[in-house]
């Protein structure tokens, strides 16, 4: 299979004051055309710093030392600020963990999916509103009209993730990167979300990188898995693999921990 | 609506209003000299009296209401822009574009803002114009300082992340995302900062380097005043008390707002 992305030795500390702090260790990744790649591992293994890295939307106290993402051929990681903004939204899209405070408290959905069309495309307010209504009917919004003129807080989590998904997928981007977006969901909200996710993903083909601690997810979306611990990789296998025969202590760890609550 | 909101919003109301329609509704020229009618008391012909030169007071202040106003609107217009520009800036870039800016208005700060405007008034001809600016040039440490604190804490929002995440520049990012939820401080501390700046014409005419006469400001027809000011009591009374209900009312509404607003 072609690679979309391809990763290397991507190395990120975060330097405060006069401490610095290695957060992710030559992280080595690729995302093939059109695959669902799950990326595990606990809390603060690196995983969406390594996620960030890609279109280098960090926070400030991180810095990249070294390292490539190759996309399409064009190492992302030298580009500068200017030629990024051309790929982030367009070509790789995010979509977050809380998705109510990840959307702008003072603008209604309509008017932030709007912005997310228009600042790519050359569409017209008009065109870009009925778009936006079309995107909403994409995600299988309920009453997709109506939550055009509402704002974050009128909305539940679920229908914000779908608003945000909406957003995301404005320009229809190649690859989609989904940093543990059912997390603050609940599992009924979450099962629908993760179905949505790959209806979507067949409907319009793009590249997916899953970031959860959830191995369970995994399980059910997945092509191929990495497993992150400590700022390093430290298995990568397809589904069944991994599943039927761990070999770090870590993804064993991941597995017995959802296999644990499963039998509760 | 709270009580106070509603209380300035009104006072305010009814002083612009009248400021609009001075043509209208001033009863008198408010310059027009009547040499057989000096210092006359309030009564039916003059409602607030008249002054040493024989000019109605009423038709006076209405005039006065709107130079009053507009001085105080125009200048804190522009000390909220520049402070804007100047406090996003420095907040959203940190570093060294931070240091410098805030330097800046240490060292702004460090001048007494008074005796600033009026060494520049006395170098330069003290007309409305060139007072609006001044005063407006001398007071936008404090907005800059807010909205820097505003931006600060707003840029590590998450739904800012999100922005980046979907190509908007920085530009797109400060301008109709960080500053739209800042707004609100400002907005209270801009209702606050006309108060202010009437308040500081009104000195400055007082001292003379004001609004030059014949042109009626509240602060220059209390001047004028001053010389009568035993057997005429009027002419200092009502400016002094327009000054006071004005300044409240813009109090009253930025202390609504600020509940508003949160």
């Amino acid at each position: 299979m072609e690679n979309l992305l391809e990763i290397r030795n991507l190395k990120v500390i975060f330097v405060q004051g006069n401490s610095v702090i290695s957060a992710v260790d030559g992280v080595d990744l690729d995302i093939g055309k059109d695959e669902v790649v799950v990326l595990a591992g606990e809390s603060g293994s690196g995983k969406t710093i390594t996620a960030l890295s890609i279109t280098k939307v960090l926070p400030k106290s991180a810095k990249i030392v070294s390292g490539s993402a190759n996309f399409n051929g064009r190492d992302l990681l030298q580009l500068g600020e200017e030629s990024l903004l051309n790929f982030r939204g367009k070509e790789i899209a995010y979509i977050f963990q809380e998705p109510t405070s990840f959307l702008n408290p003072v603008y209604s959905i309509g008017n932030q999916i709007i912005e997310a069309i228009m600042l790519h495309q050359n569409k017209s307010k008009k065109q870009a509103r009925e778009e936006a209504l079309d995107l909403l009917n994409l995600v299988k919004m309920a009453q997709p009209q109506r939550v055009l003129l509402d704002y974050p807080h009128q909305l539940s989590g679920g229908m914000n993730q779908r608003a945000f998904m909406a957003m995301a997928l404005a320009c229809k981007p190649h690859l989609l990167i989904a940093d543990e977006p059912t997390t603050s969901l609940d599992v009924t909200i979450e099962a629908e979300i993760l179905r949505l996710l790959t209806d979507l993903k067949r409907k319009l083909g793009f590249s997916l990188l899953f970031i959860t601690h959830n191995l369970s997810i995994a399980k059910r979306i997945a092509d191929r898995v990495y497993v992150m611990y400590k700022g390093k990789i430290v298995e990568e296998a397809g589904r069944e693999q991994i599943f039927n025969s761990p070999q770090h202590f870590h993804t064993k760890e991941l597995i017995s921990a959802y296999e644990k609550i499963g039998r509760i | 609506m709270n009580k106070s909101l509603l209380v300035g919003i009104l006072i305010i109301a009814i002083f612009s209003i009248i400021a609009i329609f001075a043509q209208a509704i001033s009863p008198y020229d408010p310059s027009q000299i009547d040499a057989s009618k000096l210092l006359m008391p309030p009564s039916k012909g003059h409602l607030l009296g008249t002054d040493s030169l024989g000019r109605d007071l009423l038709s006076r202040m209405i005039y006065g209401a709107r130079i009053s106003l507009t001085i105080g609107l125009i200048a804190v217009g522009i000390a909220t822009i520049i402070g804007l520009i100047l406090g996003s800036l420095s907040g959203f870039y940190g570093g060294f574009m931070d240091t410098l800016i805030m330097r800046f208005v240490d060292i702004m700060l460090c001048f007494p803002t008074f005796f600033l405007i009026l060494a520049v008034v006395a170098i330069l001809e003290p007309s409305i114009f060139n007072i609006m600016i001044i005063i407006g040039l001398t007071s936008w440490m404090g907005p800059a300082r807010l909205i820097r604190s505003e931006i600060l804490s707003l840029k590590e929002r998450e739904f800012i992340q999100a922005e980046r995440a979907i190509g908007a520049s920085n530009f797109r990012i400060i301008s109709f995302h960080l500053i739209p939820n800042a707004i609100g401080p400002v907005l209270v501390n801009a209702t606050l900062g006309i108060a202010g700046a009437i308040l500081l014409e009104s000195g400055l005419s007082f001292l003379g380097l004001g609004v030059q006469p014949p042109t009626p400001s509240w602060g220059n027809i209390l001047i004028e005043s001053k010389s009568t000011l035993g057997v005429a009591w009027w002419i200092t009374l009502f400016p002094g008390l327009a000054i006071l209900v004005t300044i409240l009312g813009f109090n009253f509404m930025s202390e609504g707002l600020k509940k508003i607003l949160g």
